[in-house]
């Protein structure tokens, strides 16, 4: 990591919000507590799809205490960010098992959970979709029959009617037959999984109220306030002004609070009590079941290469598991097909990438938004190609490495800004692991067996084309800069980021920046999410419009009191001096709010900056080809894994978890390893451990923590990080985004770790010691 | 968020608890004896049970003591799982009981509780089967004295208005030397697909089970056949599956087929691991 000419960028500088969040003073959303606030509660699905007969309401009212119970009928639109799909409350019938029927509203908590357990529903149970390959089936019952009138919310989504089909996107790059006909090898590989959840430590959480001005004050624990009110605004009909969004610290997140579903619960039941501040809170099995999880997959991968090992073609299947509802399954589904190849050059390539409505619960946005999921299909795919050539699954890599001058699935043309170096992440990758083909499989003196497995990962944003951030600045008395931005803190350090970028701009000390962690859509200036690792680029370069913005007006009051032109002097140590003779100059402090000369007269009014940025050229795909720009840049990465294997009992141990990433530039080095280090965590629990279990009829039978297997802290690897830093020319110092990227190659880097291990092939996830135990009951290694 | 109301008693004397549930139930209450409270919340919470009253039984004395005293160790039914692997009177119960949850779990969850609640796993009943314990019970019929095996059959056989008061270990059975080995799904913290324990006494292998099947066991018939060295390991176990008392579990955290794997593996680990320190 070079850190030439910087003074903050580059250093591992404390994070703003360490020291409450060290002694636990922090606030969250459910941490407030407002007098005479009123609690609700659901009562949630017992099966995974039926007809709901009735709602029986009577005793749940007898219960004291009770203000309001409300039902589907209360609001029987659907709502849904891409694709309107979803009524707020189960409207006739539930599709998944969790799904929220009713809500009742009361003075405490307890009488609203008391209540709620007294609803009685009779359903009359339909047949269940329990997988997207079975939904896809013509004679598979259809979960939404009216999905042909639906409203799609987002141009690019493709629902099929009449189908199971949420949306379909096309990838046809180049000439399929005539790259088969050029292939020696071919592969033909499957990997499956079922949903699994985001299962972050602080459960969802929205409040409600609306004042009788009739405007909307809304607290939740969100990564996208300005999102929630866009939302709020669209399905409610009450305009943007008049709906106030907070959102204080956010206890973890990973995508999961990026969808909307408590805020409209919650805005529904104030309106059902006139009005009053009602609070609504998952239980953690309600956070596990009912609200939106990580989608799950069924892929077919066809790979093909000449006797040297390039690729010639792809043909890839992506089934996503969706769930109930689309929500944003469907972006998923579009995300994934974009970078369908993984980091590759690939000349011919044809992928259906599909999110399927099945009866689980619905899926949403999770860390790597796709490509977790995609890369587990190709990197598996791309080992057992290197298998089959008798190559080194690095050196296979290497050859095929995407880079400036090639093409993405979606045929944009790369160049050295808008592509990581993938071949630098790999030769550094082999000498960290010292990996060569001798150490890849080693016994060890007790019988063991120590195998390495690898993953390159890439990943653009997939943001609208009109994702936006801004930033505002102002002013103290004492020189010092508030920062207000958008930007959501959920742990993973952006607002020191951002802190930072603002420090090197207006080459200021870190103390003399103060950032304002909780976001309020009333005094904040609007940001899209924060999300898609998106956030130091977009909000980045906010803060540094804003700066700009700032250090000219600094300037030209500083040109008055120093008697020059703006242009001869510079910004910097809280002064502003004269270029070329630094000792003339002024404080900061003596300019923010006005100059003063000695008679009291003042030149100039406060010094507030302001900034925003917006993506560009970004443009929908085409519904045939897939021809089009999802994101503005590719950050890529490879990520490898160090089991070791007890043929005896089938069991493992993660020894070793390794990533390098290209991040453009590594604005905070410590607070980037932790981002790796988080991510590497994430993925291997969710590649050895976490998923649903449902029964047969779609139940789910571990909706809980003891029973959801998360992975410990004792169980974690020996985690290595390093970074490469090929800079992204209008990225701020050359930075792009890096919060999902250590996630992405986990499982395949885990999957092909063990899968030469044990001499099979592994192809579902989670890689549970009993899995593992199956696949070698038909004969391993 | 536990849902329901209750009433809540915290009596100081076992006479006192008879006396207040006696009370309760003629008043037509649901009432539970609890120690450590953990599965009360975790399942009340659910609405999985309902009590109306509760009785706390951590305030009485004898239900507190945990000490060494006449060549008996006594562990009073309301200690809690962490007091008993921190204090080794008897290692291998304390190194059972230590599998069991996580420790902020453990520092609540009280030996009583583990033996008598609905959870079927029952760890830490293990080393109380296989050092043929005694246990001291109190209810409607007054105070009595029970062996272990009287009140364990498929699930504990206490009668609803009783409660442990304390578990009787004969000493001797703390020298012997034991085995014990927990598999679980995939991370330690969680329940056992497989838990054995063992105690080699005057060179016969003692060995009880649990999360085999849905209670915790010892069988006679089944260590005659542990027992009977001129068999291989792998020999034995496979007679031992013949043995059980019922079907092996198949449930979301290992099927039947894996279980057995898993046991035969644990049943031959044992026998190495006992069959070598012998020779």
């Amino acid at each position: 990591m070079n850190s030439n000419n910087f003074s903050v960028v580059g250093k591992s500088v404390p994070r703003v919000d360490i020291a409450d969040k060290a002694s636990g003073r922090t606030k969250y959303t459910n941490d407030l507590s407002s007098p005479g606030m009123l609690h609700a509660k659901l009562h949630i699905s017992d099966r995974a799809h039926a007809m709901i007969h009735s709602i029986n309401l009577k005793k749940a009212w007898e219960v004291s205490g009770v203000r309001a119970i409300i039902t589907g009928e209360s609001f029987p639109f659907p709502v849904g960010p891409l694709l309107a799909d979803r009524p707020p409350l189960a409207l006739k019938k539930v599709r998944y098992f969790g799904e929220p029927i009713a809500l009742v509203v009361a003075d405490t908590e307890q009488q609203a959970k008391k209540a709620a357990m007294l609803i009685e529903v009779v359903y009359e149970d339909l047949p269940v979709v329990n997988s997207p390959s079975e939904a896809l089936k013509s004679d598979t019952p259809l979960i939404h029959e009216d999905l042909g009138s639906y409203k799609v919310q987002v141009k690019g989504v493709y629902p099929v009617p009449n189908t199971n089909i949420a949306n379909l996107t096309k990838i046809r790059k180049g000439n399929l037959e005539a790259g088969w006909k050029n292939s020696d090898v071919k592969i033909d590989s499957k990997v499956s999984f079922g949903p699994s959840d985001h299962a972050a430590l602080e459960t969802r959480s929205a409040r409600a109220e609306i004042k009788p001005s009739g405007h909307v004050i809304v607290h939740t624990a969100s990564q996208g306030p300005f999102y929630v009110r866009k939302l709020l605004s669209q399905f409610f009909h009450i305009k943007p002004g008049m709906i106030t969004v907070h959102t204080p610290a956010v206890g973890g997140a990973f995508g999961g609070k990026g969808a909307v579903q408590l805020e409209f619960l919650a805005y529904l039941a104030s309106r059902a009590v006139g009005g009053k501040l009602v609070n609504l809170q998952n239980s953690r099995e309600e956070d596990l079941m009912a609200s939106p999880v990580h989608i799950g997959l069924e892929a077919r991968v066809k790979l093909g290469a000449t006797q040297e090992g390039k690729l010639q073609a792809a043909e890839i299947e992506y089934l996503f598991d969706g769930g109930a509802y689309s929500d944003t399954g469907a972006g998923i589904s579009k995300a994934a097909a974009s970078d369908c190849t993984g980091p590759y050059s690939i000349e011919n390539v044809y992928c259906d990438s599909y999110c399927m409505y099945t009866n689980h619960p619905y899926a949403t946005s999770f860390r790597g938004f796709g490509h977790p999921e995609l890369t587990f299909a190709i990197e598996r795919a791309m080992d057992k190609l290197a298998e089959k050539l008798n190559m080194d699954p690095l050196e296979l890599r290497l050859l095929n490495a995407i880079k400036p001058g090639d093409t993405t699935p979606t045929q944009v043309h790369l160049n050295a800004s808008n592509i990581g170096d993938i071949s630098a992440c790999l030769l550094r990758m082999k000498e960290m692991l010292n990996w060569n083909p001798d150490t890849q499989i080693m016994k060890t003196e007790d019988g063991k067996i120590r195998a390495k497995g690898i993953s390159c990962l890439w990943k653009t944003s997939s943001t609208p084309p009109n994702a936006t951030a801004g930033a505002v600045l102002t002013f103290n008395t004492d020189g010092s800069v508030n920062l207000s931005c958008a930007a959501i803190e959920v742990g993973q350090g952006t607002k020191t980021v951002l802190a930072q970028i603002l420090a090197e701009k207006m080459k200021m000390a870190m103390k003399d920046i103060h950032v304002k962690l909780e976001v309020n859509t009333h005094h904040d200036p609007h940001q899209w999410k924060t999300v898609a690792s998106s956030t130091t680029y977009i909000a980045g370069r906010a803060v540094m419009a804003a700066a700009d913005d700032a250090i000219t007006q600094l300037k030209k009051i500083g040109a008055v009191a120093l008697k020059c032109l703006p242009d001869d002097l510079e910004v910097g140590n809280s002064r502003v001096y004269v270029k070329d003779s630094p000792e003339y100059g002024v404080k900061i402090t003596d300019l923010a709010v006005g100059y003063k000369y000695p008679d009291g007269n003042t030149v100039g009014g406060l010094v507030l900056g302001e900034g925003s940025y917006n993506v560009r050229h970004l443009t929908p795909l085409d519904p045939e080809t897939g021809f089009g720009k999802p994101g503005p840049q590719w950050a890529v990465g490879v990520q490898a894994v160090e089991v070791e294997f007890n043929p005896e009992d089938f069991t493992y141990r993660v020894l070793k978890s390794a990533t390098v990433l290209d991040a453009g530039k590594v604005i905070n080095p410590q607070a980037a390893i932790g981002q790796m280090r988080g991510g590497m965590y994430m993925g291997l629990s969710w590649a050895s451990r976490e998923s649903f279990i449902f029964d047969g009829h779609g139940k789910i039978l571990n909706p809980q923590l003891r029973t959801y297997d998360i992975l410990r802290s004792s169980e974690i690897p020996e985690y290595l990080v390093d970074f490469v830093e090929t800079p992204l020319v209008d990225g701020p110092y050359g930075a792009r985004g890096m919060g999902e990227y250590g996630v992405i190659g986990m499982a395949g880097a885990l999957g092909n770790a063990l899968a030469k291990a044990c001499g099979t092939d592994l192809y579902q996830l989670p890689l549970t010691h009993e899995r593992i135990w199956g696949s070698m009951k038909g004969g391993g290694r | 968020m536990i849902p329901i109301d209750f009433e809540y008693h915290r009596p100081k004397a076992i006479t006192d608890a008879i006396k207040i549930y006696q009370a309760l139930t003629a008043d037509n209450k649901d009432t539970v004896y609890y120690g450590g409270g953990t599965e009360l919340i975790s399942r009340s919470r659910l609405n999985e049970i309902t009590p109306q009253a509760i009785i706390d039984l951590k305030n009485i004395p004898e239900c507190n003591t945990f000490k060494r005293e006449a060549g008996q160790i006594v562990i009073g039914s309301t200690v809690s799982l962490t007091a008993i692997a921190d204090t080794p009177l008897f290692p291998l119960l304390s190194n059972v009981v230590r599998s069991i949850a996580f420790r902020t779990a453990r520092n609540k969850i009280t030996i009583g509780g583990n033996l008598a609640g609905d959870t079927f796993y029952r760890e830490a009943i293990l080393p109380l089967l296989l050092s043929d314990s005694k246990v001291v019970l109190a209810g409607g019929k007054g105070i009595r004295q029970v062996e272990i095996h009287e009140i364990v059959g498929k699930g504990m056989k206490l009668a609803k208005d009783e409660f442990i008061v304390q578990i009787l270990i004969n000493e001797k059975y703390t020298k012997y030397p034991y085995f014990n080995h927990k598999t679980t799904k995939q991370s330690k913290v969680n329940y056992p697909i497989v838990s054995l324990a063992s105690i080699k006494v005057d060179d016969r292998i003692r060995i009880a089970f649990s999360g085999v099947c849905p209670f915790p066991f010892r069988l006679r018939e089944i260590e005659d056949i542990m027992n009977n060295s001129a068999e291989s390991p792998g020999e034995r176990a496979r007679k031992v599956i013949d043995l059980l008392p019922s079907a092996i579990l198949n449930d979301m955290h290992a099927s039947r087929e894996y279980r057995e794997f898993v046991l035969k593996q644990s049943l031959c680990k044992l026998l190495e691991h006992v069959e070598r320190r012998v020779s």
